[in-house]
């Protein structure tokens, strides 16, 4: 190699590497000037409250109670679906059919939540998770009120979380009894969500078969606060069963009769999945028990969101 | 005329011209208000940088000159390897724009780094003590660069940075050749290369659209017969047929050995893909940073064939895209260009010359060359190699081989059903889900698994709905009506207004079984 190629290369490659740490400068500079967004720019926006009355912070705010919210819903029958002479204001797709308007089903013993799932609560499996499908709305809410904006995608990520924390969880002696015993955290099926609401004697209501504003969260511009408004008189005590937000279930959305076989039929069809309950902004003939409703399992709406139950496999 | 080289430039005299920067400044200011630069604020604001950028520099040595430094001056020359260059790269974009919209979107952005080509090129050249010699050489530089890469948006001053690499390479990384000051690399092609190492190295290859530029190449149909038609063009005026078909050739020749061998394609839907064919036509075809000898050329188009062949193996083996196995190894190989000829003249050009070009014109061996290269290429179509339909766009035959253990075959569905799945097939999701929750070809990932489940639940494909419910149960479903609108795209087919019978019929030719008439379906 003479002397004039020899500086040559020496030339080229110093300028190649200076090139190359030039670049690597830039682009290492455009990243420190750039503002880094949070590892998950969903969880940046949750806001945890230190406390929450009636709500335990170390339990994932889940309700103050030896079972953490959870109700015993007693085995047995219930009557399912409307008789349209009885409540005039039941819709077509309650009826079973022209001739056996309602059914009746018999449900083994479960549990179902006192409350519908709360923004704290929802925010709580997101911060721990990452949970990265979130809608950010969803936690925009006060913390004590239901969580909405939240797909069925998102309510069965949130159970099935859940369920591994209470599986692991070891200050709670009754729950963790039936936990070892089989049972899971899973939405409700609409049986069990119809059963929870209005008990075994087929009322219309919650609270019997009249509609009472005062009672209910409905007819109203916007949610409010998980329980607040108690209702003595309600179906095993358990709180905004009507209104306040429509509640995901895991049933997809089928005609009468009821079957909870059912689920894995017509798997070619594209299934709405029942939700139940109406919201605020719905009036008396949504919120009664036996109504039902479906949505696209992706929709995200500011008046759905969900209640948990704890059922036996 | 054929063979025409610098020595047909039209030159004229020098004009001192201090104001053309400026002009190049009001220009690239102007469109900093069009709503491409201003929808976007790093956009706008790199426009405006640049802008400020160029007049501090443009205002530095317009004192200089005035305090007795070199003037400021210009002379025109229009050079053949520019403008013909240009012209077919420009015929590129409106052909694959035609199919692709962004590219049309991206008219102001090239518009803006051509004119910030423009005013480097003179600031470099004023800066350096020399006149700035103005013709259509900008042109193929910020061309080619953005036929292969782009920043996004909020990078996109890293575009002007590539830019001026690649202008700051021909002017400072020179040697000797053939007793000439040359530069050493292809500009477009060192910047290219230079930044591709810098985002593999840096893991940040996601800043630009790279990957989605060369998959939609594609959308353009007939893609392989229009780049090989413009192609013609560059190897009729500038003789580079031997050297762009030496890579081709390589190409098609380790694909087909590595079917052979494997059972499944190379290139995982071609034999060579569409930005690799573009590449070997435009972007190592520069003659001053090629060789100039017969064998030389074939060397080298060669060793780029075999380049690309060995970084698609690496990049994937690394993880990184594999999208960056065109650009990596010219930077390479223009360095390896005076070691070629020096090879090639050593160990018997002068026979090889004597036996294969006699007394022939070197335009009528670069036809008989093209001749050659017209009935390969023929060929290849023909045989389905190009654009003919492949068999490595079928996802049955990728199942088929994954089932049998192909090699690679796996990893190559799992990548096909991911493309899929982000294009909404709801299907594609679902059976991502199976794979991680069954762990047989991947590895076990309940979280993930739940993920896809949802993604294609959200899409209401019941099955995976019920599979997010009850993972301990999975099941299986045949893609909907509106997943093989998705599944069996082809080009700028645009499937979504399909006929239902002509969708399935067309799903029977590809290979699912479930969409053939004799099955339950049609019954």
């Amino acid at each position: 190699m003479t002397e004039s190629e020899d500086v040559t290369s020496r030339r080229v490659m110093a300028g190649a590497g200076a090139l190359v740490l030039a670049v690597w400068g830039a682009l290492e500079l455009s990243t420190w000037l750039t503002p880094q967004p949070a590892a998950n720019p969903r969880t940046a926006a949750v806001v945890l409250p230190t406390s929450l009355t009636g709500f335990r912070p170390d339990l994932w705010y889940l309700p103050d109670d030896e079972l953490l919210g959870f109700v015993e819903i007693p085995a047995g029958p219930f009557t399912m679906g409307s008789d349209p002479s009885v409540d005039s204001l039941a819709f077509d797709l309650e009826s079973w059919g022209e001739e056996q308007t309602q059914g009746r089903v018999l449900l083994p013993a479960f549990y179902m939540g006192r409350f519908e799932v709360t923004v704290a609560q929802f925010a709580a499996f997101v911060s721990v998770t990452g949970y990265r499908a979130v809608d950010e709305r969803a936690l925009r809410g006060p913390p004590d009120h239901p969580v909405v904006w939240v797909s069925w995608t998102d309510t069965v990520a949130y159970t099935r979380w859940l369920d591994g924390e209470l599986r692991t969880a070891g200050s709670l002696p009754e729950l963790a009894a039936l936990i070892r015993d089989g049972w899971r955290v899973r939405l409700p099926t609409e049986a069990e969500w119809e059963k929870t609401a209005r008990g075994i004697d087929g009322r219309i209501y919650p609270w019997g078969d009249t509609p009472d504003p005062d009672r209910a969260n409905y007819r109203s511009r916007a949610t409010v606060a998980v329980g607040s408004i108690a209702c003595p008189a309600c179906a095993y005590g358990l709180s905004d069963m009507s209104g306040n937000v429509w509640e995901w279930t895991r049933s997809p959305y089928q005609p009468y009769p009821y079957d909870d076989s059912d689920d894995r039929l017509d798997l070619d069809t594209e299934a709405l999945w029942v939700m139940r309950g109406g919201s605020f902004g719905d009036g008396e003939q949504h919120v009664r028990a036996a109504n039902r409703g479906g949505a696209d399992p992706g929709a995200r709406r500011p008046f759905i969101g969900f209640r948990i139950a704890l059922s036996r496999f | 005329m054929p063979g025409k080289g610098p020595s047909s430039d039209t030159a004229r005299e020098t004009k001192p011209a201090p104001w053309a920067p400026l002009l190049a400044v009001v220009a690239l200011g102007a469109l900093a208000t069009t709503p491409r630069v201003e929808s976007h604020v790093v956009l706008s604001r790199s426009v405006l940088a640049t802008c400020i950028g160029l007049l501090l520099w443009h205002g530095a040595l317009f004192v200089r000159s005035r305090r007795g430094g070199p003037t400021l001056r210009l002379e025109s020359a229009f050079r053949p390897q520019h403008y013909v260059q240009a012209l077919v790269q420009l015929a590129v974009f409106a052909y694959w724009g035609w199919y692709w919209r962004p590219v049309y979107d991206m008219a102001v952005l090239i518009g803006a780094q051509l004119i910030f080509a423009y005013a480097f090129g003179m600031l470099l050249s004023w800066t350096r003590g020399r006149r700035y010699v103005l013709g259509f050489g900008p042109f193929p530089i910020v061309f080619s660069i953005n036929l292969f890469l782009w920043f996004r948006d909020d990078w996109f001053y890293l575009q002007f940075l590539m830019i001026a690499v690649g202008l700051l390479g021909k002017e400072f990384v020179r040697w000797h050749r053939d007793g000439r000051q040359v530069h050493i690399f292809n500009p477009s092609a060192f910047s290219l290369g230079l930044f591709s190492l810098v985002l593999i190295a840096t893991g940040t290859t996601d800043l630009t659209w790279g990957a989605d530029i060369a998959s939609t190449l594609t959308l353009a149909p007939n893609i392989y017969l229009f780049l090989f038609g413009v192609g013609l063009v560059v190897m009729y005026f500038f003789s580079i047929t031997l050297l762009a078909g030496a890579a081709a050739t390589v190409l098609f020749v380790l694909s087909a050995l590595y079917y052979t061998w494997s059972g499944v394609p190379y290139f995982v839907d071609s034999e060579i893909p569409a930005a690799v064919f573009l590449g070997l036509h435009l972007l190592i075809t520069d003659p001053s940073t090629s060789p100039r000898s017969t064998t030389g050329k074939v060397v080298f188009g060669g060793l780029y064939g075999t380049g690309v062949f060995a970084l698609y193996a690496i990049l994937g083996a690394a993880g990184a895209p594999t999208f960056y196995d065109k650009l990596l190894c010219v930077p390479l190989l223009n360095l390896a260009v005076r070691g070629i000829d020096h090879a090639v003249t050593k160990f018997g050009e002068r026979r090889v010359q004597s036996v294969a070009r006699g007394p022939v014109h070197p335009t009528r061996l670069n036809l008989a060359h093209m001749a050659g290269w017209i009935v390969f290429f023929g060929v290849m179509t023909a045989t389905g190699r190009t654009d003919g339909r492949h068999e490595g766009d079928r996802i049955p035959f990728w199942e088929q081989a994954c089932s049998e253990d192909r090699r690679t075959s796996c990893d190559r569905l799992i990548a096909i059903e991911a493309n899929y799945c982000a294009d909404n097939s709801a299907w594609a999701c679902n059976e991502l889900g199976l794979h991680h929750a069954e762990g047989r070809i991947v590895g076990i990932d309940p979280q993930l698994a739940s993920g896809y489940f949802s993604s294609a639940c959200e899409l209401r494909f019941q099955v995976a709905c019920l599979n997010l419910l009850d993972p301990e149960n999975r099941q299986r479903a045949e893609p909907r009506e509106l997943d093989l609108r998705l599944l069996l795209r082809e080009g700028g087919l645009n499937l979504m207004q399909m006929e239902e019978s002509v969708l399935y019929a067309r799903a029977c030719e590809h290979g699912w079984d479930f969409a053939c008439p004799s099955t339950d379906r049609a019954s």
